[in-house]
């Protein structure tokens, strides 16, 4: 079949990039080099007939995972000065990437794993296909839409959903808690770099209604085709980082956004309780036609709104991060 | 190979691959950039998994497609993963922070001089290792801004 054939190359070419990370030594490059292989294998998911996933790690990986990275090392580039006010040189990884020792430390390691994992591991499991048979027949007409998959993320499995945004919570809980800088520094009076190019500057103001709206036909269309509220959600925060790029940061409504965050996910927590003592009829006229997937709709709106306010706080602060400047 | 398809011994393979990146990597960077591997990794072998019976995507989007569920992959790996996914991403977030905190503390993010420095800064006192890096060394207790 030919979908072996592209899934082949695409293994060859996650395996290419994966060499090449190990081999780079310029930061930047490893960051581009991450950002492809999240492409590949993405790619990969969508060959085996998982677009929900494919599109949310090429969302991860491509964009926010080296958003976050960039800021860091952009960090680290500017606040390489002594205490005489002289330059330090850049960051680099040092010469070989390993030495020789800690290369063969590693292979009898992994090789010893490997050969631990293939002598233990049992052969010919067979998968669980009732639980998906099930699923795939009646979720259509227990909870309604046609994504399987965001009928299971909404309706069956919606606490595995709650558990995900309150470790979301508890992430950026952790990063705010981390990235307090003290008294010392200063965050305003840098702008971003852009808009030292014009070309770039103004293709971003043309594109980013267009991400935003993107993101929303993603939440609003989760229950119907691929998408859902991550997606949609992380869509809507690239958003957010397009408005970085073209205007100061100082204008975003930071404090507005926490108190939507919270009220949102309180609200999540609510149609989940509902969930549980009424079934998914808790919504009048569910099986009018106008109200058919309303349950679905209105989980895949608060989850988007909700990652899309988690995803907002954690740019906010890595920018600040990147833009903090010591006091002397 | 093994007993088991392509893509799941793929999967494995790259799952060693990337802790074998992870042990003899240098620098903090490249090191959570093989964290996130492995979680790629991890992901793929349940993909893989779930496309046994069939590559077409779980979606029904007429009534006809009921007729075609053998070969649709499996919807349940592929929910949990989304959710696996965005843990993933959390952990990267506090990764890259404590990375960062480290750095602003020592000015470098190469892995032997930082634990050399460390060791240098805990011989004294009865301080382990991670004390260091959960401590706010300047901060003073007021909500961040």
């Amino acid at each position: 079949m030919s979908t072996d054939y592209i899934l082949y190359a695409l293994m060859a070419l996650t395996l290419i990039g994966l060499a090449l990370i190990m081999i780079e030594r310029r930061v930047y490059r490893i960051i581009i080099y991450t950002a492809v292989f999240s492409l590949i294998i993405s790619g990969i998911y969508l060959v085996l007939g998982s677009p929900d996933v494919a599109m949310a790690e090429a969302a991860i990986g491509a964009y926010a995972i080296i958003f976050m990275i960039v800021m860091a090392e952009k960090y680290y580039k500017r606040d390489r000065v002594d205490e005489n006010g002289k330059k330090k040189p850049p960051v680099k990884i040092p010469k070989g990437t390993a030495s020789v020792p800690q290369i063969l430390l590693g292979l009898v390691f992994v090789g010893g794993l490997a050969v631990l994992f293939f002598h233990f591991a049992p052969t010919g499991i067979e998968a669980n296909i009732e639980l998906r048979t099930d699923y795939l027949l009646l979720s259509g007409e227990q909870v309604g839409g046609q994504n399987v998959i965001g009928a299971i993320l909404m309706a069956y499995r919606l606490y595995d959903t709650l558990f995900e945004a309150l470790l979301l919570v508890i992430a950026i809980m952790a990063v705010s808690h981390l990235s307090w800088l003290g008294k010392d520094y200063i965050t305003e009076g840098r702008r971003s770099d852009i808009q030292k190019d014009k070309v770039a500057f103004y293709s971003i103001r043309i594109i980013s209604p267009l991400i935003l709206m993107f993101g929303i036909y993603l939440v609003a269309n989760g229950h119907i085709s691929a998408g859902g509220g991550f997606q949609g959600g992380l869509a809507i925060a690239c958003f957010f980082i397009c408005r970085y790029m073209i205007h100061n940061i100082y204008d975003m409504p930071v404090k507005k956004v926490l108190k939507m965050e919270e009220i949102v996910f309180m609200a999540l927590v609510v149609v989940a309780v509902l969930t549980i003592f009424v079934g998914s009829d808790w919504v009048p006229y569910q099986h009018t036609v106008l109200f058919q997937n309303f349950q679905l709709i209105v989980a895949n709106s608060l989850v988007g709104v909700k990652v899309a306010c988690g995803f907002f706080i954690l740019f906010y602060r890595y920018i600040t991060i990147e833009r903090s400047e010591k006091v002397e | 190979m093994f007993g088991m398809a392509t893509i799941e011994f793929f999967a494995i393979a790259l799952f060693f691959i990337a802790i074998f990146g992870l042990v003899t990597s240098n620098n903090a960077i490249k090191s959570i950039v093989f964290m996130t591997i492995l979680n790629a990794a991890v992901i793929t072998f349940w993909i893989g998994i779930g496309a046994r019976e069939g590559t077409l995507p779980p979606i029904m989007e007429t009534p006809y497609h009921i007729y075609m569920i053998g070969e649709m992959s499996d919807p349940v790996p592929q929910a949990l993963m989304i959710t696996a996914i965005v843990i993933g991403f959390s952990v990267t977030a506090i990764n890259i922070i404590m990375m960062n905190t480290l750095f602003r503390r020592y000015k470098t993010s190469d892995w032997k001089s930082l634990y050399k420095m460390m060791r240098e800064e805990t011989a004294g006192s009865g301080q382990v290792l991670s004390d260091i890096v959960f401590d706010k060394d300047d901060s003073v207790e007021e909500g961040a801004k």
